[in-house]
């Protein structure tokens, strides 16, 4: 993982702080599919199934698995050294896991006193830990195309926590919110437009070129793409205020995001020396599974394929770098610290591992998008098996990557080279 | 000065970073790393500052000539091909 500002190997964070992110997601996703095969049989209220059901991929697992990313990429992509990584991630990461099941606790109970602790809990650790790195991210001084659109998507992600944290006291009763309908359309619009795509953009004008070998990104994309959404972002808020159709903006808004889709495909497609890798899947579907969520974006029959594929390209993409970041952290960290029985990164996790996972992803959305058409309950349950299969696998693999590190460090001794 | 050429302008992230640290680690006295990469490896260089090694880095055309050698007072210099 390069960069090209200078930084020293040791304020790399250790690797505890970026696994316990990864296993804590994961964990979250197995919680997830439980709680939605659980509902196929005793149904919560419409109203806390759904919300409950977002929040925990929303946050318990996108978050989790983000929050432990960009501990891992902030120093190494944009140059951003976070002092004391161990102490802060611990604190982020027993916030975050704490206020995730106040806050669905509250969903399901409407207790008031719930929805104020989690306001405290939840809000204040996402607040604590999204302001860090914005305050690092802000001190740059040259800027590359990742560097800034981390910086936008940190912006995008405080204030979906803020709109986030007057919902949940209006909700609690503390607060008496007239625009609550308002304020949930802006949250959301940051939250999934905002904080995940324009994270998975800027990430992607780094990882795709030096992962794959692939030509560049456009200049022009990368400099204008991620400002230019996030401007469109704000102007959407400020029409949804003013109660004006935002029509326009959606539909300049998506053709962007099919554009990006079009041409990371187009990158991918021309690597300059193809391997079997199967990140690079991953990497390929999420980006069609986008290109499919916004071309039915405005077709109300097909609004169930929307979210499918959006939250189907939002995992893909996650799934991708969480193989890609693991393997590396374990061999790099012991190589370099003189372990000569370090293992290679297709040691940690297998490639064909990998495309298990794949295939299992693969089956999982194409189960979905189909279902949501005819709507059968047996189909429905066995997708949701499929999902717990494919949470259950990728905590598997991260949980042994890490065992594995611990064995070799505590089993031999390293060499002073 | 044994050459140990390492072309790593196609290669996908991290094989280049693997096999520079493999051949360091292995590496003996009168034996240099001369690599070619299409960006700049920092981890490496970082890695080559922290261990004391010597080292050069030179950008040609786009295309990135890094030197290191355990030798320490040799000048790299003479040995870069551009």
């Amino acid at each position: 993982m390069f960069s090209q500002g200078g930084l020293s190997l040791e304020q790399a964070p250790p690797i505890s702080v970026v696994l316990r992110f990864f296993i804590t997601g994961s964990i979250f996703g197995v919680l997830l599919s439980l709680f939605i095969l659980f509902n196929s049989f005793y149904q919560l209220p419409l109203f806390s199934s759904h919300i409950i059901l977002v929040h925990l991929l929303g946050l318990g697992v996108m978050a989790s698995f983000m929050f432990g990313a960009m501990f891992q990429m902030l120093p190494v992509i944009a140059g951003v050294v976070i002092k004391i990584p161990t102490k802060k991630a611990l604190i982020a990461h027993i916030l975050l896991s704490v206020g995730i099941l106040l806050q669905i606790t509250a969903f399901s109970t409407s207790n008031s006193y719930l929805y104020l602790f989690a306001s405290i809990i939840l809000g204040g650790g996402l607040l604590h830990t999204s302001t860090l790195m914005f305050k690092e991210l802000i001190k740059i001084k040259d800027h590359s195309s990742s560097s800034k659109g981390m910086l936008f998507a940190i912006s995008s992600f405080i204030i979906t926590i803020l709109l986030g944290i007057v919902m949940l006291l209006t909700l609690g009763g503390y607060l008496d919110m007239p625009y609550l309908l308002e304020l949930r359309e802006i949250h959301y619009s940051f939250a999934i437009f905002g904080w995940v795509t324009l994270l998975i953009i800027a990430i992607s004008f780094q990882v795709i070129e030096m992962f794959f070998v692939t030509p560049k990104y456009p200049n022009i994309m990368t400099k204008y793409l991620i400002i230019t959404l996030f401007m469109l972002l704000v102007i959407k808020s400020i029409l949804i205020f003013r109660s004006i159709d935002t029509i326009l903006i959606d539909i300049v808004f998506s053709s962007l995001l099919i554009i990006y889709a079009g041409v990371t495909l187009h990158r991918l497609y021309r690597r300059r020396r193809p391997t079997v890798d199967g990140s690079v899947w991953f990497w390929r579907f999420g980006m069609g599974l986008l290109i499919v969520s916004l071309s039915s974006f405005f077709i109300d029959d097909l609004r169930a394929i929307t979210y499918i594929s959006f939250i189907g390209f939002a995992l893909s993409i996650v799934f991708a770098m969480v193989y890609k970041i693991v393997p590396f952290l374990v061999w790099f960290h012991l190589s370099n610290q003189g372990y000569m029985e370090a293992p290679m990164m297709h040691d940690v996790i297998h490639p064909k591992r990998v495309k298990i996972h794949f295939f299992v992803h693969l089956a999982l959305f194409t189960l979905l998008i189909i279902n949501s058409f005819f709507n059968f309950l047996i189909v429905y349950i066995i997708s949701n098996i499929v999902l717990t299969l494919s949470f259950s696998w990728i905590l598997y693999h991260i949980v042994m990557a890490n065992r594995k590190y611990y064995h070799i460090q505590r089993s031999f001794t390293p060499i002073k080279w | 000065m044994k050459k140990i050429l390492l072309d790593a302008r196609e290669m996908e992230h991290p094989i280049p970073l693997q096999l520079s640290l493999s051949y360091l680690q292995s590496m003996g006295s009168g034996e240099f790393l001369y690599m070619i990469h299409r960006k700049n490896p920092i981890p490496l260089i970082e890695i080559a500052k922290e261990k004391k090694y010597s080292y050069l880095v030179k950008n040609h055309n786009d295309t990135w000539h890094i030197l290191i050698s355990k030798e320490s007072g040799i000048d790299l210099e003479d040995l870069v091909d551009v």
